[in-house]
């Protein structure tokens, strides 16, 4: 049997759940200039919140996927009101922003082990069979295509709303330089939180999508972080288009690693094409 | 023993490993401005090489312990040449993925770390010199074993922070550039510290795996780089005094936690959570932490 088929069904439904991380991870650092590690989490958080309202309390699967998403946004816009923008006002560095956010992944990463267990939960129903799709001999899940389709639409409104809207706009001034941006009169501070929303959104549909493809873990948020970091370091940090190229090199190379490598070293191979790409092309395959 | 004495000796055993990985973590850290998220897989790789090299290879705890740290060193020699390319924000990236590809390693190679299973019956220190017979399983004994080389690493520590050696540290900290602009080499220091750092935190790895004659893959989990990470800055970056009173104070902390009462089930959590607010608490209000010389 020949597997190339899966491999590339797999890897490119890994690499649009990655690209959920990868793009709300640029979006958010392109205006706010460091690495927020608590980002994963917070897209974890979003999973196990649609996990609570459609497994736990039976609502509607769509209805529970938008609370998860709006209280993954929710949380990163406070998370932006009483860390982060206090420690901006107080001009603090890059590095104490990325220490604080270690902070907020630690107590946020046991909350979710308090209120949700450390096992595995799956937000997908074991009870409904989840149609099967074959194409060219590579087998797809129904919700492995809603996964494929949510990336597309997010990606395509993410381009259009910051190519033509004045938010887009805003967030592109801040992007270049945040004291400019404050002297023409842009809020920066309400956009940053606003992109704290959006950002923390966007990454609970990946958080969201993890929970259906392959189950929810408390720990995972920040190895999801990591793939995305990658991607968008890969891609080129700061661009919308680099998170999903990156997002999609990195699913590649880790899936068709496993003819040279057993499966478990996938995690250390995606670690070192980020090596390589550190070191060679830092700036990524889209420079900005 | 009675069984209070036990448990402050447990504690006591406790803080001083914490402590030898605290002031490790703070030469790098604190003294040459490096923020490393990978304390944690040195202290495991300390805690298989002695455990496995013990057991298999039928060596004394202290040539183990020694073979361990040269191990660690080694491995840390490699990660810090990559580490050498990087700064900033990328610099801690590139150690929380080694620390995440080491706990891998240690919960993947079956064949040598069992996996999830770990290793047990990890023997105690044993000295038998000029007919002094001292067995290190009587655990007030332990204790004192580790104080001594907590002593030593500390002093070895305070003795690099002093010397020339440690001024340049400092100096690369505060600008990389000019000190280059001198003539020192900041590639040869940033590596020669890391790797006496992996060391250091190998040797309380091994007292771990020592004290507890056990050692999983689940104690070497990035947590328990940030927890190390949390200690030193609590306590203050860039002096070891301080090291020694972040883990002092967040090694008790949960036992008071436990004394006002806080359920045992989720006692883990609640002091992760712990140490996170504190964190945010500590960048927001004082990064310099209570005694730091150096803020991040």
């Amino acid at each position: 049997m020949n597997i190339v088929p899966q491999l590339i069904l797999n890897s490119i439904i890994a690499g649009s759940i990655i690209a959920f991380l990868a793009v709300s991870f640029n979006l958010i650092y392109g205006a706010t200039r460091f690495f927020n590690m608590a980002h994963g989490t917070v897209a974890i958080f979003g999973g196990y919140i649609a996990f609570f309202f459609f497994k736990t309390l039976g609502w509607n699967m769509y209805l529970s996927a938008i609370l998860g998403i709006l209280a993954a946004g929710l949380l990163g816009y406070i998370f932006d009101r009483i860390i982060y923008l206090p420690l901006r006002k107080r001009k603090a560095s890059g590095m104490i922003m990325l220490v604080a956010s270690i902070g907020v992944f630690t107590a946020l990463q046991s909350l979710i082990q308090i209120f949700f267990t450390s096992e595995f939960q799956t937000l997908s129903d074991i009870s409904v069979h989840d149609r099967l799709y074959t194409i060219f001999g590579a087998t797809i899940t129904q919700t492995q295509i809603y996964i494929l389709i949510m990336a597309f639409i997010v990606a395509i409104c993410l381009i259009i709303f910051l190519k033509y809207t004045i938010f887009g706009k805003a967030v592109k001034a801040i992007s270049d330089d945040e004291e400019v941006a404050k002297i023409v009169g842009i809020n920066t501070n309400k956009i940053i939180g606003l992109l704290f929303f959006i950002g923390s959104g966007i990454a609970a549909i990946g958080g969201i999508a993890v929970g259906f493809d392959t189950g929810l873990n408390p720990t995972m948020g920040m190895k999801l972080l990591l793939h995305g970091i990658s991607a968008a370091i890969i891609g080129g940090v700061g661009s919308v288009y680099g998170a999903f190229i990156g997002a999609f090199v990195l699913t590649f190379v880790a899936n068709f690693s496993i003819f040279w490598i057993p499966g478990e070293w996938q995690e250390a191979v995606a670690f070192v094409l980020l090596i390589i790409f550190l070191i060679f092309r830092p700036r990524g395959i889209i420079k900005r | 023993m009675n069984y209070t004495v036990y448990y402050i000796v447990h504690l006591l055993t406790m803080f001083s490993i914490y402590a030898i990985l605290g002031v490790s973590l703070n030469l790098v850290v604190g003294y040459t401005g490096l923020v490393s998220v990978t304390q944690a897989a040195f202290y495991g790789i300390g805690a298989y090489a002695t455990a496995l090299i013990a057991k298999t290879a039928g060596f004394g705890f202290f040539s183990s312990m020694l073979i361990g740290a040269i191990v660690a060193g080694l491995i840390g020699l490699l990660i810090g040449l990559v580490l050498s390319k990087f700064r900033d924000d990328y610099y801690v990236i590139v150690t929380v993925g080694f620390n995440i590809i080491a706990y891998g390693i240690f919960m993947n190679w079956h064949s040598l770390t069992r996996g999830p299973l770990g290793i047990v019956a990890v023997p105690r220190p044993k000295i038998d010199l000029f007919g002094l017979h001292l067995d290190f399983n009587n655990n007030l004994l332990f204790l004192a074993l580790v104080l001594v080389f907590l002593a030593l690493i500390y002093f070895l520590a305070r003795f690099i922070a002093k010397s020339s050696f440690g001024r340049v540290l400092k100096a690369i900290r505060e600008d990389e550039k000019a000190i280059q602009v001198f003539g020192y080499n900041a590639f040869y220091f940033k590596l020669a510290i890391f790797v006496i750092s992996a060391g250091m935190a190998a040797v309380a790895g091994s007292f771990f795996a020592s004290y507890l004659r056990f050692t999983s893959p689940n104690t070497f989990v990035l947590m328990e780089s940030i927890l190390i990470l949390s200690m030193i800055i609590l306590g203050g970056l860039a002096n070891l005094k301080g090291s020694l009173l972040g883990a002092f104070i967040l090694v008790l902390l949960p036992e008071l936690m436990r004394f006002v009462g806080f359920p045992n089930e989720i006692a883990a959590e609640m002091r992760q959570i712990v140490y996170g607010v504190i964190l945010v608490l500590l960048m927001i209000f004082r990064p310099s932490g209570i005694m730091g010389e150096y803020k991040l």
